[in-house]
């Protein structure tokens, strides 16, 4: 069976990007699948604290 | 506000609002370039970038309002020119036109519902928060392109085996370019598709390579990156063995190239024996080992540099790399004629680069080639600089690394830090030679070429001043389809009388070809 990377190579990028702009725009002008995420820092928690939260979520 | 004279320093905290480091960094550079201004810095108020800014200078009480949530926009210049640009931080914030029509989403739920099928996260969060982001991808099915630095060995060891399960791959952290199906992620070039896969664990590298094999007019089939941590012993080549799997099943690649820096001693052995089984041709750069330490007897190709990897990739795929513009005797006869207008005392090569693998690719050549090299970021058994800001004899130095780069632009989206250095260079009398790269692509500044242009003609003029002359040697990685076009950048460093090379190996070569000819003039 083909693996999630064999696939992206056989299929190309349809990408989630989380951070730097330039690098949604970038692949966007390419032709590119993209959708970027307006991503902002999460609230100050400890990680422990977020990993609890990430299982509750 | 303080006052010093003419010159005046302020601080504006804005509350609650987020922006990426590039696009702040872009920012700055903007600011920077308004006359009257000495210093801008435009930062997320983490407790590094504050301590960074009382260090530059600039009032800790004002500063130490911010929280890591809140934008900090510290200046210093003329009166009139700090007072003008705080009076309207509200344009100077707003993106640029074209932003708007990239699809976007408020989180990362909303934008798996928009696009149903995502195979790839793009993840570029600062460090602290990326690995958390990256685990979340691998969680959903998606490979995790990590642009993010600072993310730990344990972090990275984590998602890697995580990514391995899941027949995912993760490349990164602080992978800073790939291509996939033609489509280049991160900074990259523009480059045809073709036969020839590559796995990386540098970004330069990566697009040195790649652009070699376009501008021989072949193409890659996908160019993966890594990480530049991906083959110590501590993560053993996770992300290195999963793509090379992935290519030797991938039908559109014909040979394998693996570029990288000096392996761990364990890892390499894992390496070489994934390669032997490996039933695509594979050529090996492992740059920085010294010919002792190349591994030999593999069915695999050794190339010692990333030009000699594009050439053999290009051979075992039925191409091969242009001949150079210039045969060997009229390089000869042209560095000949530049060490002829050159002073006595003149016997230096410095060299400042804005990628970190070419920089290190040159050092080996210099060392092969018998010649003592001075860098901050030097090969193992080389001289480390114990200032990366003063050069000492043979230097080069990359401008990408943390000492030029924490809190200001890389050298590849702004070259005022290395105009600055090459301007400096240019007044030492014992200078003889600048090396230098031009990086084009996706994500480098809109004219890497014309950005340095006015820094190489003042060198140069310096020189003639005391009467003697400055070779200005380079190299441009970019190729006809970048968004900053080869031939234009390579004409305009022509123009300032820079000798331009095929690739950062041959320029390197040709600077040490130079001095040979300054050696033998002085007898």
């Amino acid at each position: 069976m083909e693996t999630g990377l064999e696939s992206l190579l056989r299929y190309g990028p349809v990408a989630i990007n989380l951070g730097l702009r330039g690098f949604a725009e970038s692949l966007f002008r390419q032709g590119a699948q993209v959708v970027h995420v307006d991503w902002t820092p999460p609230a100050d928690i400890d990680d422990e604290t977020a990993a609890i939260l990430d299982k509750l979520l | 506000m303080t006052r010093n004279g003419e010159m005046t320093s302020d601080v504006a905290v804005r509350k609650n609002q987020y922006y990426d480091s590039v696009f702040l960094m872009s920012v700055a550079s903007r600011m920077l370039k308004e006359p009257g201004v000495a210093d801008a810095a435009a930062l997320m108020g983490t407790e590094g970038n504050q301590q960074m800014l009382v260090e530059m200078g600039f009032d800790p009480v004002r500063v130490g309002e911010a929280t890591a949530h809140d934008l900090v926009v510290a200046l210093r210049g003329k009166g009139e020119a700090v007072r003008t640009i705080l009076a309207d931080l509200d344009s100077w914030l707003e993106r640029k036109e074209g932003s708007l029509s990239t699809p976007s989403a408020s989180s990362w739920d909303e934008a798996r519902r928009r696009q149903p099928g995502s195979n790839i996260a793009v993840v570029s969060v600062p460090g602290r928060h990326a690995a958390r982001e990256a685990h979340a991808a691998l969680d959903a099915g998606m490979n995790v392109f990590l642009f993010s630095d600072h993310v730990s060995v344990e972090d990275e060891l984590a998602l890697k085996k995580k990514a391995s399960q899941a027949g995912l791959i993760v490349m990164g952290p602080d992978c800073g370019t790939a291509i996939v199906a033609g489509m280049g992620i991160g900074f990259a070039n523009a480059i045809r598709r073709g036969p020839v896969g590559v796995v990386a664990s540098s970004g330069t590298g990566l697009q040195e390579f790649t652009t070699l094999i376009h501008r021989a007019g072949s193409g890659i089939s996908h160019a993966l990156g890594t990480g530049g941590r991906d083959l110590s012993d501590a993560i053993g080549g996770l992300s290195t063995q999963a793509a090379l799997r992935a290519l030797e099943a991938d039908r559109s690649t014909q040979a394998i190239a693996v570029l990288s820096k000096p392996p761990g001693a364990r890892t390499l052995r894992a390496l070489m024996a994934a390669l032997a089984d490996c039933r695509k041709p594979v050529v090996v750069c492992l740059l920085g080992l010294t010919e002792a330490e190349l591994p030999h007897g593999g069915r695999f190709k050794v190339a010692r540099t990333v030009d000699e990897a594009a050439s053999l990739a290009l051979q075992l795929t039925g191409g091969r790399l242009p001949v150079p513009p210039r045969s060997s005797a009229e390089v000869t006869e042209v560095l000949s004629r530049e060490v002829a207008l050159m002073n006595e005392g003149q016997k230096y090569i410095r060299g400042l680069f804005a990628g970190g693998t070419l920089c290190y690719e040159s050092q080996q050549i210099l060392r092969d080639q018998a010649l003592t090299v001075h860098s901050n970021a030097p090969l193992p058994d080389l001289l480390r600089l114990s200032d990366a800001r003063a050069s000492v004899e043979h230097t080069l130095v990359d401008m990408g690394a943390d000492e030029f780069t924490e809190g200001r632009p890389h050298p590849m989206i702004d070259a005022s830090q290395r105009s600055a250095r090459i301007r400096a260079e240019g007044r030492d009398p014992q200078v003889a030679v600048l090396l230098l790269d031009v990086i084009l692509g996706y994500g480098a500044a809109d004219d890497p070429a014309g950005d340095l242009v006015e820094a190489i003609r003042d060198a140069k003029g310096e020189a003639e001043r005391r009467g003697g002359h400055l070779a200005v040697l380079a190299s441009v990685c970019g190729t006809d389809s970048d968004p900053q076009g080869l031939e234009k950048q390579e004409a305009a460093l022509r123009d300032v009388g820079v000798l331009l090379f095929r690739s950062n190996a041959q320029a390197t070569l040709a600077a040490r070809e130079l001095v040979s000819r300054i050696d033998e003039r002085r007898g």
